[in-house]
């Protein structure tokens, strides 16, 4: 085997397990609400019965730019998964955070372009909260990204996944903690979760974007999300958490990430939009801006 | 027509590209709706610049119903009214025929019916105030307030036999006796609603953003409520003293203290804090009931209620809800069936009449919560 095919076949075998770890990930949370309501909750492997079950319904599409945008915005999100280190390996070689911050854009235009391409009302507000939540989280993301940058003149995830590897004190969790405050609120606002899943919200928008989605559109839809938690999980891990030299711990500090949004999720209600920016923008940005003047001073 | 600052108004439109007014369709199909209802929106982007409401779809026509059925039968049409709070329609109507009649029901009876309404009137709040959370996305409360509305439809269920439409109260006082034990039941019951309040409060009420959003929304004076016929829980919100057990005290209200506890502030805040304080004293007021409830007979003897012939005549009676007053006007022609039967509900003057002030420059995130916040509940205005 020529080494294109192999790339071509890790690069695969990515996009696959970011899917299914994402859906395994998207289980897992739903017993973790449905405990924390009270309530049993599916089993843990609902989501991949759910996605199974849409691909096999019938689709309603449209038009060509409907179809086309979804399939944009999860190859998007896909080619991000292979720029995100798991357990110290890169595909590609390069893992860096500005092409993944770029590339991740990608998926919510394709996204926006979707579903804008419905017509409904209700999806066109939704993709266009997640757009403004993104000039929300992402201003104070990149703040602290430049500290890191500025710290290792490199914006590659491998190196700083590289440089947490000398035991639990080098983790950046300890060296950034008011980067890691910042992007923790920004994480929040990432995946949608409450108190900023103004994209979604159903009693007010209709459940925006996924409400013209239907069958294998769904089903795309669901693994757009499970991709987005490999994504943005992987990249907490990479950033803070001090990497991970096996694939099981890789897998259990992106789950105890996501385990954690998950818990304030349960207990948040949601923000207007406005005051979800405003809230983003004042205290991940003013942690955010800390610690990059910290670092720039002192670092 | 109002616009606010910086748009233009309805015929510039079409000349200006920066703006495009669209309307959008809240309900009936719609998870921020409640019922059979909804409100055409004319919006520009996200702003409401006009509400029309989209009444007229649930289609059972109560009041005409009413004047083909027997006067007991009506009293399974009746409490679907108000699917949440179904007792206050029972005990309206059955009031209005014993007032026709000339009757005077057991004093068992009255309490009865009161521990009854006290029940209905907590498992309402319940969902009140969850229904409030899940407008918000605050789902964890909502699903802990449907536990323990739960728990009480238990205890109907044991009562009645039936969890949501009771079917209980009739002209002359209530189908049944209370079984053994079950006041037991019922004060346990109260005792665990008086231990999750802290809870609830910790979760809905003192939480931070569910108090941005609420605060502020929906602003109310007590003037315009009082002049645009809101009453209940959303009344008292805006600091009015008003209560139909204490104004005309009926069933055993009269009996009993009955506190009144007031938010005041006008907003959507204040009335779900309202409704918080009003639930509290409604635990209290079923812990007074059950301490005083008398002996003797739960009905009286009104002969068979499939040949009840009610004499001519008209009567008003009016309940306090969990969402305001409910007031039936009952004609009688002396026959078997009602000549005529109007109802008084209390979602008609904020779902009709304020969401056209309300709403208008709202944005489309506050429109279920503004709903939630006055409780409105769509049958009682298709009625």
């Amino acid at each position: 085997m020529n080494a294109h095919a192999l790339t071509a076949l890790k690069l695969t075998g990515i996009a696959f397990g970011a899917m299914s770890l994402g859906l395994l990930f998207m289980g897992l949370g739903r017993i973790v609400s449905a405990r924390i309501q009270r309530r049993i909750g599916p089993p843990f492997y609902q989501s991949f019965i759910d996605v199974i079950k849409c691909f096999t319904k019938t689709s309603i599409t449209h038009n060509f730019v409907m179809d086309l945008g979804i399939i944009m915005a999860l190859g998007g999100l896909i080619a991000t998964a292979f720029f995100v280190p798991f357990a110290n390996f890169s595909v590609l070689g390069s893992s860096s955070v500005v092409i993944v911050l770029y590339l991740m854009s990608i998926g919510y235009l394709g996204m926006a372009m979707g579903v804008s391409a419905s017509g409904n009302p209700n999806a066109t507000i939704g993709i266009s909260r997640a757009l403004a939540l993104m000039l929300g989280y992402k201003i104070p993301f990149v703040m602290v990204i430049m500290a890191m940058i500025l710290t290792y003149n490199s914006s590659d995830l491998l190196t700083y996944a590289l440089a947490q590897n000398h035991g639990f004190g080098s983790w950046h969790i300890f060296k950034y903690p008011l980067g890691f405050i910042a992007v923790e609120i920004a994480f929040q606002a990432m995946v949608g979760e409450k108190p900023y899943d103004h994209m979604i919200a159903p009693a007010e928008i209709a459940s925006g974007p996924m409400v013209e989605l239907s069958g294998k559109y769904l089903g795309i839809g669901f693994l757009l999300h499970a991709v987005q938690l490999y994504v943005e999980t992987g990249l907490i891990v990479n950033l803070f958490l001090g990497g991970a030299q096996t694939w099981y711990i890789m897998m259990v500090k992106m789950f105890a990430v996501y385990f954690t949004t998950m818990c304030i999720n349960a207990v948040m209600a949601r923000y207007r939009i406005e005051q979800g920016i405003r809230h983003l923008w004042i205290w991940a940005g003013s942690f955010a801006l800390l610690q990059l003047v910290y670092t720039r001073i002192w670092g | 027509m109002y616009l606010p600052d910086g748009y233009t108004t309805l015929e510039k439109i079409s000349e200006n590209d920066d703006h495009i007014l669209y309307d959008l369709f809240f309900g009936p199909n719609h998870p921020g709706m409640h019922g059979n209802f909804g409100y055409v929106l004319d919006m520009v982007g996200t702003e409401i610049l006009k509400v029309r409401p989209n009444a007229g779809q649930l289609h059972r026509g109560f009041e005409k119903a009413m004047e083909n059925k027997l006067w007991a039968q009506n009293i399974s049409l009746i409490p679907r009214v108000c699917v949440p709070d179904p007792d206050p329609n029972e005990v309206a109507y059955c009031q209005a025929v014993e007032a026709i009649m000339g009757v005077d029901i057991p004093m068992r009876a009255k309490y009865i019916r009161s521990i009854v309404l006290e029940m209905s009137r907590l498992g309402s709040f319940l969902m009140g105030m969850g229904g409030v959370a899940g407008a918000l996305g605050h789902y964890t409360t909502m699903y802990l307030m449907m536990i323990d509305r739960d728990l009480i439809l238990d205890l109907f269920e044991a009562l009645t036999g039936a969890r949501v439409y009771h079917i209980y109260n009739i002209p002359g006082g209530v189908r049944r006796d209370i079984p053994e034990g079950w006041t037991d039941k019922l004060l346990a019951l109260c005792d665990r609603l008086d231990q999750k309040l802290p809870e609830w409060d910790r979760l809905l009420y003192e939480n931070p953003v569910v108090q941005d959003r609420l605060k502020g929304l929906g602003y109310i004076s007590a003037s315009e409520a009082m002049a645009s016929g809101i009453t209940g829980p959303s009344l008292r919100a805006c600091g009015v003293a008003a209560d139909v057990r204490i104004d005309t005290p009926y069933a055993a209200y009269g009996e009993i203290e009955v506190g009144i506890n007031l938010s005041g502030g006008g907003d959507a805040l204040a009335r779900a804090v309202q409704v918080r304080l009003d639930f509290e004293e409604a635990v209290r007021i079923i812990r007074r009931l059950v301490a005083a409830l008398p002996g003797g007979d739960f009905k009286l003897d009104v002969g068979n209620l499939a040949k009840l012939r009610v004499p001519a005549g008209d009567a008003y009676s009016k309940v306090e809800s969990s969402k305001g007053e409910f007031g039936y006007y009952v004609v009688s022609n002396g026959g078997l069936k009602p000549y005529r039967v109007s109802v008084r509900g209390p979602s008609m003057p904020a779902g009709m009449y304020l969401c056209h002030k309300h709403l208008r420059g709202m944005k489309i995130d506050d429109v279920a919560v503004w709903m939630a916040s006055f409780a409105i509940c769509p049958p009682d205005i298709d009625r």
